[in-house]
């Protein structure tokens, strides 16, 4: 397969003055009239999302956006939020996307981290957004406009410019900006459109949310090729049967989302029909996918399954498809080798560098790490990510697990620090810890709380407040009350005995 | 079955499994559901099965939103609105039937 079938930026740099944005642009010369982007609200072609990309911008720009500016796009997944996203790009400038089920209190928090000089939101949440944000922040809708002829914008941009912000789980207790570069985004995009020949021909599944880095590849892989991309909406994992139906129906080629999800179409009857004629690639990120599930996908698809590894500040660092000889083993699907051109290695405790059969911290160098949180200093050296892996003998990777109390609740990176600071700043709640019960989608978030006394608030109450502050994933499955936090030996908080509690319990909340 | 009914129907199971018994009764017909993150893709799937095997009804699944699913209230209309005129046995979804949902919820 040819990786430029549209002419765009060589894998590893951003030539020239070319950016992110570029990309749509190209395909509109090149395809523009194929279908880009299929939607809730409708379906786009290359040429139609070319002007109307323009459109956005010139509203923005009227707005007061300007180069380097956030824009905070408040919305769920639709063919106008993309608009908007390409929007900001044209201009220079950096978006911030924030899903529509987050609560308007944290989308508050997110306005006024990362200084946006806009708002992007659907008409209803005006309201709701005025009464939390500084009067200088602007507020645009956001609507599914078609461009006529008008300006055309298209910003010069540094490789090294923002291009977008993802905010993540912050273990302070406050969400964090993870910032990513046009250079990081398309050092990415430009290998996995290699690595899984992506063509014009193909159809991409968009199952995460635009806050989560594995759309990025749903889209901008797209793009790079002139290729389609079905966005799915989010209420389609509350039945998982539509899901596997939505696959045959829009005749996906490619499908990419974290193991919970393939899971729960797996549960949901995706093994029970012969597998989908054209669907030729399926990848799963995030978290551990257990080879008994691997196994089974691998027996159904004639797809080739690839794992792609790496936290947001990376994108993916590290990939590995499986093979035929995986599936054999007792372990998930090793995280793989270095992708993007990244250099990664193991780092042992004494500082040494792992060798085969040895475990340490991954470490990554390269072209995809972020350019640093927002409002933090720029980003020097490589980036530790947290993870513990162990070193296999040809020298790639497998997940050991984590050195702090991150953790993935069906595919959702969590802080514990995080969940556990909003539930402590309930009156009624003098002390709380909270652990993760289970794996990948069976996985709960369980608190131990202490109360401070007087009326002692039920789970209910913990999760209306919980909900002020959170999203919907990041609040507590059920409640325990505790006399007293169970200490180990240093001091901290014994969360192994607190999850031997859990799994000792009846099940009283 | 009169909506009220499944009200009271669908307050038990989501107390009893999936807020392990609400000792402090705070659950009621207008709790934000999704929004409070009683529910969530798992434990509506469970649900989905109690009303199918316990309420004798199947859902359409188009109609399986976050609107309809927003509260006891969205889903008792929703419920009753699927049963046949008669308000009595289960139809057939011509979707077909879900799949079954292994796993319970403590």
């Amino acid at each position: 397969m040819n990786a430029s079938a549209v002419p765009g930026p060589r894998r590893g740099s951003v030539e020239g003055t070319a950016g992110l944005h570029s990309l749509v642009g190209n395909a509109a010369v090149t395809y523009p009239d194929r279908l880009a982007v299929a939607g809730p609200d409708g379906c786009i072609r290359y040429r139609e999302l070319d002007r109307a990309a323009d459109a956005m911008a010139r509203t923005l720009a009227d707005a007061g956006v300007r180069r380097l500016d956030r824009v905070v796009i408040w919305a769920h997944k639709t063919v106008a939020t993309v608009i908007a996203m390409q929007a900001v790009l044209r201009l220079g400038a950096v978006y911030v996307p924030v899903d529509g089920s987050m609560p308007g209190t944290r989308v508050a928090v997110i306005v006024r981290d990362c200084g946006a000089r806009a708002v992007c939101a659907p008409a209803d949440a005006g309201t709701v957004l005025r009464a939390l944000m500084d009067p200088g922040v602007a507020y645009v809708g956001l609507a599914l406009i078609s461009g006529a002829d008008g300006p055309r914008y298209s910003a010069s941009v540094r490789p090294d410019d923002p291009a977008y912000i993802l905010y993540t789980s912050g273990s302070s207790g406050a969400p964090k900006g993870v910032c990513i570069s046009h250079r990081n985004a398309l050092a990415f995009v430009g290998w996995a459109v290699e690595v899984l020949g992506l063509t014009p021909d193909d159809r991409l599944s968009n199952h995460a949310s635009f806050g989560f880095d594995l759309s990025v590849l749903d889209l901008y892989g797209a793009f790079w090729v002139g290729a389609s991309v079905h966005l799915i909406r989010a209420e389609l994992a509350y039945a998982p049967a539509e899901l596997v139906e939505l696959i045959y129906r829009e005749e996906m080629t490619c499908w990419y989302s974290v193991p919970s999800v393939l899971l729960l179409m797996m549960r949901g009857g995706l093994l029970d029909q012969p597998a989908p004629v054209r669907l030729r690639v399926v990848v799963f990120a995030g978290e551990p996918f257990a080879i008994v599930h691997v196994r089974a996908l691998a027996g159904w698809a004639g797809a080739r399954l690839f794992n792609f590894y790496g936290p947001t500040e990376t994108n993916v660092c590290t990939y590995h498809e499986v093979l035929p000889g995986d599936l054999h083993r007792d372990r998930p699907a090793p995280i793989g080798r270095p992708a993007c051109g990244d250099r990664v290695w193991a780092l042992r405790p004494d500082g040494a560098v792992a060798g085969p059969g040895e475990e340490g911290e991954l470490v990554v160098e390269g072209p995809t790490v972020m350019l640093g949180y927002w409002g933090g200093p720029p980003r020097r050296g490589a980036y530790r990510t947290g993870d513990l892996v162990r070193v296999l003998p040809d020298g790639s990777f497998d997940y050991v697990g984590r050195r702090d109390h991150q953790v993935k609740v069906r595919g959702q990176r969590i802080e514990l620090g995080e969940v556990e600071a909003v539930l402590a700043s309930h009156p009624g709640v003098a002390h709380v810890a909270v652990v993760v019960r289970g794996e990948g989608i069976d996985s709960r978030l369980e608190a131990f709380v202490v109360y401070r006394g007087g009326r002692q608030p039920g789970v209910v109450a913990l999760k209306r407040h919980s909900a002020r502050q959170l999203p919907p994933y990041m609040i507590v499955d059920g409640i325990h009350p505790i006399d007293t936090l169970p200490l180990n030996g240093n001091g901290k908080v014994d969360r192994a005995a607190l999850l031997d509690l859990c799994c000792g319990a009846d099940g009283r909340a | 079955m009169v909506e009220q009914d499944i009200k009271a129907q669908l307050i038990t199971f989501i107390r009893d499994r999936i807020l392990a018994g609400d000792p402090g009764r705070e659950l009621d017909e207008a709790t934000p559901l999704l929004e409070w993150g009683v529910l969530n893709s798992l434990s509506i799937a469970l649900l989905l099965n109690f009303i199918r095997d316990d309420l004798r009804v199947v859902v359409p699944l188009e109609k399986v939103n976050a609107q309809n699913f927003r509260d006891v209230r969205c889903i008792a209309a929703l419920v009753h609105a699927s049963m046949p005129g008669d308000g009595g046995t289960a139809l057939s979804s011509p979707r077909g039937r879900l799949a079954g949902i292994e796993g319970t919820v403590s």
